[in-house]
């Protein structure tokens, strides 16, 4: 919070003490009761799912067990999982943030007049559904889709091939949803920086790939790990693009909560890996945050 | 000769860009106009088909519908709480500051899976004056305003903080009470940030279907659900013409937003 709020608080709203210390949480009572019933309620609620016992065919039976924790230890389906989304996010996200930082690069660098289109395009794949996303990418790649189609009419191959179901896919598909994050977390760090500075490098003898290396990149650091983080907890969380594009092998933890809860009727189970899933996520943005403060630190 | 080389680089990568944001929109739009009843590359002959298809099948007009009923509820829910809310943060010096800053935050980024499953178990046989809220719109508006609500808080705190302060002490100086600045004074100022804002709830809640997969029934299920599971069985160019409606719903509420924008500056 900035400081001045807390300044300028005690000549705010004037009335009896006690009025003033009610209206902010008056205010605020909408929104804390949709973050209380709809996110703390059902996260103690599938804490205490999850460990519940599964019988039969049944949803859940009450019960006290830690079967549900114990089975992802020896499970190789959910290791297998794990690992799955691991290094999917991990790719992902590095491929994204590379990606994403040259784009933003050059969105700064290239004259104004340009900015606004660019702006646009990157705001395409942020206003279309996943979903949509995923369609398109599902006529894209397979056999009797435009890639084959483009590649055999220009003569570049002359069998049809196909691109579906494969790893390579689900990257696409993954990098296309989280790059517009990447990318604006980045533009707004590149705009925050004195263009001169490249001047000044140049004028020196700094050769192009020397100025990067040793001005730009130590510049943005925090933007690249902000925006790595960003994609990373976007990409482990989005289980629909890696399983409707990759192939079916490729399962990872949200794909198999979904199969437990609608699939296999588990409820236990499939609590159990949403509170580790959710666990991660937090161990994660602890991290970036203690890592931000760190940078402000350093930097005054 | 450095020089020249990245340039072309540059250009290379403009290219790709472009190339890798546009395909998914293209392929999809030229889809939806396809004649055919398979996805096939070439087009052989084009038509309007499947647009007719798709406003002649009630299961895929009504999902239009309810996708639509439940963006503007979450739309107004987020907007209303989160709004508040961010003016209690820019106003008041309270307890628990950052705990309470974290509860509403923390949502945002957890993913729909986690979220849609949570819900659905809480909430999967509760039942409020003999209606069963599991199920219904009400409840998938609340879900996804568990994404919208903390971007509305979070765009809405970095607005309130550009409001002068020194009107607002001016309004109460000429005996203004609280309320009557809020609605008179405050809002009129940051009337864009709440309009964008909005705009944010409405097509992070059109677009989102985790949460509704999990949330809806077949009477309730929206669009993008609808398309999920059909995808899942086969797809056909009705998808594509889904994705064009879905994105069209979009576009238009962003372009109305530009229009008042730009009548809004003029104004000034």
């Amino acid at each position: 919070m900035s400081a001045g709020a807390s300044d300028m608080a005690p000549s705010g709203p004037r009335g009896p003490g006690w009025r003033m210390r009610l209206t902010p949480w008056l205010l605020m009572s909408p929104a804390l009761l949709i973050a209380i019933a709809f996110f703390g309620l059902p996260i103690a609620f599938m804490g205490r799912m999850s460990f519940n016992e599964h019988v039969d065919q049944r949803f859940y039976v009450p019960g006290f067990t830690f079967d549900n924790y114990a089975a992802m230890l020896t499970d190789p389906t959910f290791s297998a999982a794990l690992w799955t989304t691991m290094r999917l996010a991990l790719i992902s996200s590095i491929v994204t943030v590379a990606i994403g930082y040259v784009f933003a690069m050059l969105v700064w660098l290239k004259p104004k007049r340009w900015r606004l289109a660019f702006i646009a395009l990157a705001l395409c794949p942020l206003l279309i559904s996943e979903i949509s996303i995923i369609f398109g990418w599902w006529m894209f790649f397979p056999k009797n889709g435009l890639l084959s189609y483009a590649l055999v009419s220009s003569g570049l191959i002359t069998d049809k091939i196909s691109l579906m179901y494969t790893e390579f896919a689900a990257f696409v598909g993954l990098t296309y949803v989280t790059l517009p994050f990447c990318f604006f977390i980045l533009l707004s760090i590149f705009d925050g920086i004195d263009k001169k500075v490249l001047e000044a490098s140049a004028d020196l003898g700094g050769s192009p790939v020397r100025t990067f290396y040793e001005v730009l990149l130590p510049l943005t650091k925090g933007g690249i790990a902000a925006s790595f983080a960003q994609s990373f907890i976007w990409a482990v969380g989005t289980y629909a693009t890696p399983s409707a594009l990759g192939p079916d092998t490729l399962w990872t933890i949200g794909y198999l909560i979904q199969e437990q809860m609608l699939g296999k009727h588990n409820w236990p189970r499939a609590a159990a890996f949403s509170i580790v899933l959710t666990s991660g996520v937090a161990v994660v943005m602890m991290i970036i945050r203690m890592l931000a403060s760190k940078r402000t630190a350093l930097n005054g | 000769m450095d020089a020249v080389m990245l340039r072309v680089l540059a250009l290379a990568f403009t290219v790709f860009i472009i190339a890798y944001i546009a395909i998914p929109v293209i392929v999809t739009l030229v889809m939806s106009f396809n004649d055919a009843s398979v996805i096939r590359f070439p087009i052989k002959a084009w038509s309007l088909r499947w647009y007719g298809d798709f406003f002649g099948s009630p299961q895929w007009v009504d999902a239009l519908k309810s996708s639509v009923i439940i963006a503007l509820g979450t739309t107004v829910i987020s907007t209303v709480s989160g709004v508040l809310a961010a003016w209690a943060f820019e106003r008041f010096t309270f307890a628990f500051k950052p705990v309470v800053y974290l509860l509403i935050m923390l949502p945002l980024f957890m993913p729909g899976v986690v979220l849609g499953l949570g819900v659905a178990m809480a909430f999967g046989d509760v039942s409020l004056f003999g209606i069963n809220i599991y199920g219904s719109r009400v409840l998938v508006m609340l879900a996804h305003s568990l994404w919208a609500m903390p971007l509305v808080f979070m765009l809405m705190e970095a607005t309130f903080r550009t409001v002068d302060h020194r009107i607002v002490e001016a309004s109460y100086d000429l005996g203004g009470r609280p309320v009557q600045t809020f609605f008179e004074i405050v809002l009129p100022s940051v009337s864009t940030g709440i309009i964008s804002s909005a705009l944010f709830a409405f097509v992070i809640s059109l677009n989102e279907f985790v949460m509704a997969l999990f949330l809806t029934t077949r009477d309730t299920q929206t669009l993008p659900v609808l398309m999920w599971l059909s995808l899942r069985s086969a797809g056909t160019p009705r998808l594509a013409v889904a994705s064009v409606i879905l994105a069209a719903a979009v576009f238009v509420s962003l372009s109305l937003i530009m229009v008042w924008y730009i009548r809004q500056l003029r104004k000034t």
